[in-house]
């Protein structure tokens, strides 16, 4: 199963068992880049917290255990967590995630920009290069809307990060 | 002053150690607190998996700071500052002016 396919597997299951979450960070890029980034970990943020003991039953039915706060899967290479919500890129929350349906199931993620924004905020916030680098492939793959990584880049007081790196985004050298 | 809230005066501590100073490590908050430091890595790692602070490791130290990416910070660094204008002014004096400037090495003061 690949990481999309095993990402709706679990996103659909845990719907069905009304928890209802959202993918985030680094596997949202592994996924709109095709794998060009590639991704262990599933971050899942839920849009209203649950017990944690509901995940851990929801997610025990389809073969996963707990440790150390992740969830693994004997037969899978990739690993699950819940980072605590609310979910938002930097200080706002986000609206409008994308639905990509999987023959394993429907997956709730950050849209390209969202995922865009959330990777450079960690770059903006903890100047990490590779989300930076991230960042850009995502936008290579994808259409964005640079007017809104603009304002939101505003926003978070990161503007002259933001004019700094614009061309790159733009896939200008 | 906020324990009721936060549910730990340590974690309390904690918010207003890291708000005041930008970053501090469980054993400088603990010693500045004269509390147990175990209580201190507790609410550090109770925080940080709650996404309201995270840490990086400089040499052997783990250094924690507020979080720039938690949605609440604007709204939670406004509460730290007004418990800060409750705290008695010698307190407050020995949280917030703590030497930052460089001090080469061997020097004897």
């Amino acid at each position: 199963m690949s990481l999309g396919e095993l990402a709706a597997y679990v996103c659909t299951h845990l719907h069905e068992n009304d928890i209802h979450c959202v993918l985030t960070g680094g596997a949202c890029v592994s996924i709109y880049t095709e794998n060009r980034y590639e991704s262990f970990d599933l971050d899942f943020i839920e849009n209203m917290a649950s017990k944690r003991k509901d995940i851990m039953n929801a997610l025990s039915q389809i073969g996963f255990y707990e440790e150390n706060r992740y969830f693994k899967h004997k037969d899978s290479k990739y690993f699950i967590e819940f980072p605590k919500g609310p979910l938002a890129v930097g200080q706002e929350p986000v609206r409008e995630p994308n639905v990509i349906k999987f023959n394993t199931g429907q997956l709730i993620l950050l849209s390209p920009t969202d995922s865009v924004k959330d990777r450079l905020a960690a770059y903006y916030h903890w100047d990490d290069k590779q989300c930076l680098d991230q960042a850009i492939m995502l936008a290579e793959n994808h259409t964005i809307d640079i007017d809104e990584i603009q304002r939101w880049s505003e926003q978070e007081g990161k503007l002259s990060e933001f004019n700094f790196i614009k061309e790159k985004l733009l896939h200008k050298k | 002053m906020l324990e009721p809230l936060f549910g730990s005066i340590n974690r309390e501590r904690v918010l207003l150690f890291l708000y005041s100073r930008d970053e501090g490590y469980a054993r400088e908050i603990a010693r500045f607190y004269k509390t147990d430091l175990s209580q201190i890595q507790k609410q550090l790692e109770r925080l940080e998996i709650g996404n309201i602070i995270y840490s990086k490791i400089i040499g052997k130290t783990r250094v924690y700071s507020l979080n720039p990416r938690y949605p609440f910070l604007i709204e939670l660094q406004s509460l730290l500052e007004k418990v800060l204008t409750f705290y008695p002014l010698d307190e407050l004096e020995k949280l917030t002016h703590s030497r930052k400037r460089p001090r080469r090495k061997g020097k004897p003061l």
